[in-house]
């Protein structure tokens, strides 16, 4: 049990100072913290960028850099005697095969993008202005005014989860409790998604203004923005963006703002889980309820906020509600979609709403070789075959097939691809990427990713799969959270759609 | 009026607060768990209890999820039954599927489990991928990770009952383990080696290293209830016999919430017990032979040598010659009887116990 006044929110960051979980470490952030030493040490084993700070360079295993040939690329780091090792979803997918350098990161290059037009929301392609007008119309005409627009606009939730914007906002301001928070989720790493990280490289005012529209709506004093750890360039370009801001006059001194970088956990892109890890824990989601909106961080109201939603809040403002809503297709908004894989162009493309697969490939200059299947939205979404392309890209219409859009993070896959191979790339990044916490994730994503492995080894005998359906749900009825829940969705989708590859059927 | 929760079809009354679990307690409705213990903030873990909500997409924990007035819980549902099932399954398939060999010393909580609530079937056991910490040299209790389900009640107990804060869940996903800061033996840790761990622990992953060592699993020892004579607290303690050797081979405590020590023990009431059996223990009293040595005598004879030596002390020397300490395994009683015989025996106020200072 920690003493009272223990520093507990700053261990990670001291961990990270001191280069890492080496021996005795703990012991010596203990004394400063007077967080227990266990404690420190448990926390510390569960983000991988601390635990394992002698790694070298991380090579991407996610399924577009597995397409790129990422385990050649690690091949070559081994020939050259330099050390490496393989990681999760980078973020960089459109450069695959991606690597990244704790010590030297690589640089970005620049992503396509589709070209600037007056329907985007966000519009990746414009000039990043510093005008901050919609921050201005928000205090001209104060907070009801500014969630009533959000309610007109049908924004939702553009990290995963799809759930109504203004009811979040709402829900905080609501509450008795004046203590809030507003914190941004810059934890991208669902495999596929790099989008969140174009938003902040281009357009990182679009993001600063709609935080500072949220702290004032919600009368909050604090915002705190969570950047994934990989992501150095990105929390500099924000920082930076802040700092303008405030030469600018348009940010004062009533918000405090804190930059924290994550320290590589996929599953801190989970909201509960990103407050634990906020709050110097390990990263493990809290059981619901109570929703952050109740009791979040510090067990205080709390909005948390995906970066694609925050960036869409000026425009919301700024071009009303209503034009917001109309710029979708078949539900609000415009939309960013991350294209990776097996496309001519890999990039960021913004279409409205409801866009099918078949625009969007057009978009990317089309297929490389010929279409087998496509993710719609990241690792967690599972597989539709290429007969799905004209299924609208939106959070209502793949449900109805058995996907969903989560973060639209999209990976294409042309007919060279075996979708065995593939489902145990997913299943091998869930088992990763588990926090561990509860037992249908943590001994689940094991069985799945074991049982492929028998399937292949014993030369394709279905046999060895015979208990998909039992073990995938389970995971998906009993788990904590999301990635347990989703963690099947990659092997019975792709059973479903292609189940001649795995042995049964005729399909 | 009162609120009350519908669970099964019965009315239960609740306090704010309450969880679905306490509520169905009182009720005698059986809501299995494995990583819940009334003096613990529940962790909702293990998925066990999971049972339906209306109006709840999702099952929920009972261990965690309040009561609510008019909510309408099922227990007893085919998807709370497969979700027993599917629990069990999987625990056990990443654990020892052999009841024998499991319970080689502590009782196993997933196969008591699965006997009552069936299981989905005997899966292929999953290559497991925690580590223990074979270097630690302590001498009492030993982590066995393959039995472990990372039910979190030993770090728990450890943090919220003890508060040492000795171990802690360690690394992530797959690789999660319950470790010490840096695996460090637990002696060289704030570990007070009360082996609380290894009481919570339903899988014996936690367990004593004597008792595993002794070979004989615990259902195969008889449990006697006794009072621990370490100190005046009076815990209970139940000491488990082996009672074809005669001998104590473990102690263990008796369930939170039956006794006055509420399921703890120290260090002393759990292991300190070797003494018992140990070839020097002295089982008579000895008095001293004029010529130095030691022989065996009745307690009226060793009383008397006492009594004898200490009045021709006090008749020499004077009374406050004489001063008493008792002993911190005295209770009060004992202690006030000790203060009765300094004062009112032998006349002298010097009279102390050991733990009063």
């Amino acid at each position: 049990m920690e003493k009272k006044g223990a520093r507990r929110e700053a261990i990670l960051e001291i961990l990270h100072d001191r280069g890492g979980l080496r021996e005795g470490v703990s012991k010596e952030v203990h004394q400063e913290t007077g967080v227990p030493e266990a404690d420190i040490y448990g926390v510390g084993t569960f983000y991988h960028l601390l635990s394992d700070p002698d790694a070298g360079v991380r090579v991407c295993q996610g399924l577009s850099c597995k397409l790129a040939d990422s385990d050649g690329l690690k091949a070559r780091f081994d020939a050259e005697g330099k050390k490496s090792c393989f990681t999760a979803c980078l973020g960089r997918c459109d450069m695959a095969p991606a690597f990244w350098d704790p010590d030297d990161e690589p640089p970005l290059v620049e992503c396509a993008l589709s070209p600037s037009s007056d329907a985007h929301a966000i519009d990746l392609a414009a000039a990043d202005g510093t005008g901050y007008e919609a921050l201005a119309r928000a205090t001209e005409r104060g907070p009801d005014w500014v969630i009533d627009e959000l309610e007109a606009s049908g924004l939702t939730g553009r990290g995963g989860a799809g759930f109504p914007a203004h009811i979040k906002w709402r829900a905080v301001r609501n509450q008795a409790e004046t203590e809030r928070y507003v914190v941004l989720n810059a934890d991208e790493g669902e495999p596929g998604t790099f989008k969140d990280r174009e938003v902040i490289l281009r357009r990182p005012h679009l993001v600063v203004e709609g935080l500072a529209i949220a702290a004032f709506a919600l009368e909050a004093r604090e915002i705190y923005v969570y950047v994934r750890g990989e992501f150095g360039r990105v929390k500099r370009e924000l920082a930076a963006a802040i700092e303008r801001a405030r030469e600018l006059g348009v940010l004062d001194d009533s918000v405090a703002w804190h930059l924290v970088d994550g320290h590589g956990a996929y599953i801190c892109g989970e909201e509960t889980a990103l407050l634990e890890a906020l709050e110097g824990r390990r990263g493990m989601p809290r059981m619901k309820p109570p929703f952050p909106v109740e009791k979040g961080f510090r067990g205080k109201p709390t909005l948390i906020q995906n970066v694609e939603s925050i960036a869409c809040v000026p425009a919301i403002l700024n071009r009303g509600g209503t034009w917001f809503q109309e710029a979708g297709r078949t539900q609000p908004g415009s939309k960013l979609y991350c294209m990776s894989g097996h496309v001519v162009r890999p990039g960021v493309y913004e279409a409205p709403m409801g866009v099918t697969m078949a625009e969007l490939l057009e978009m990317a200059g089309g297929v490389v070789g010929t279409l087998k299947a496509f993710s719609p939205g990241g690792a967690s979404s599972g597989f539709l075959p290429a007969d799905q392309i004209d299924v609208a890209m939106d959070f209502a219409a793949l449900p109805k097939v058995g996907s969903m859009l989560g973060s639209a993070g999209v990976v294409v896959l042309n007919d060279t691809v075996d979708m065995v191979e593939a489902a145990l790339n997913q299943a091998v990044f869930f088992e990763d990427e588990s926090c561990g916490q509860c037992a249908p994730c943590r001994i689940g994503t094991q069985i799945l990713r074991q049982m492929l492995e028998r399937y292949l080894a014993s030369g394709r005998d279905a046999s060895t799969l015979e208990i998909v359906d039992d073990v995938s749900w389970g995971m998906c009825e009993a788990s904590i959270c999301g990635l347990g829940q989703a963690a099947a969705l990659p092997l019975t989708s792709a059973m479903k759609h292609f189940p001649r590859e795995f042995g049964v059927g005729t399909g | 009026m009162s609120d009350f929760v519908i669970i099964d079809g019965n009315e239960i009354s609740f306090e704010p607060g309450e969880t679905l679990l306490q509520a169905a307690k009182r009720a005698e409705i059986e809501i299995p768990t494995l990583c819940w213990d009334p003096r613990l903030e529940p962790a909702g873990a293990c998925r066990m209890c999971l049972v339906e909500i209306e109006g709840s997409r999702l099952m929920q924990p009972a261990c965690s999820y309040k009561a609510a007035a008019n909510q309408v819980v099922r227990t007893q549902t085919s998807r709370v039954q497969r979700n027993r099932e599917f629990i069990l399954s999987l625990h056990l398939a990443d654990t020892i599927q052999d009841r024998d060999v499991m319970e080689d010393n502590n009782p196993s909580r997933i196969h008591e489990l699965a006997e009552v609530y069936g299981t989905a079937g005997d899966w292929t056991p999953v290559a497991k991928q925690r580590v223990g910490r074979p270097n630690d040299v302590n001498k009492f209790i030993s982590f066995r990770p393959d039995r472990c389900i990372l039910c979190s009640l030993c770090t728990r107990y450890c943090d919220q009952v003890e508060a040492v804060s000795a171990i802690t869940l360690a690394g992530r996903g797959a690789h999660t383990t319950i470790s010490t800061a840096d695996e460090r033996s637990l002696t060289d840790t704030t570990c007070e080696l009360c082996g609380g761990c290894v009481d919570v622990c339903p899988t014996g992953a936690m367990t004593e290293k004597a008792a595993v060592e002794y070979g004989k699993p615990e259902r195969e020892l008889e449990k006697v209830r006794t009072t621990c004579n370490f100190c005046g607290v009076g815990c209970q303690i139940d000491l488990n016999i082996d009672t074809e050797a005669n001998r104590i081979v473990k102690v263990t405590s008796p369930p939170p919430g039956t006794t006055v020590n509420d399921g703890n023990l120290c260090v002393k009431g759990r292991f300190a017990n070797d003494f018992v059996h140990h070839e020097d223990r002295l089982t008579t009293p000895l008095v001293r032979e004029p010529g130095g040595g030691l022989r065996e005598a009745t307690w009226d004879e060793a009383l008397d040598r006492v009594v004898k030596g200490l009045q021709a002390a006090s008749a020499r020397h004077g009374k406050d010659s004489l001063a008493f300490i008792s002993s911190s395994r005295c209770t009060g009683e004992e202690n006030y009887l000790m203060q009765k015989l300094a004062r009112a025996g032998f006349g002298t106020h010097n009279i102390h116990q050991c733990a009063a200072t």
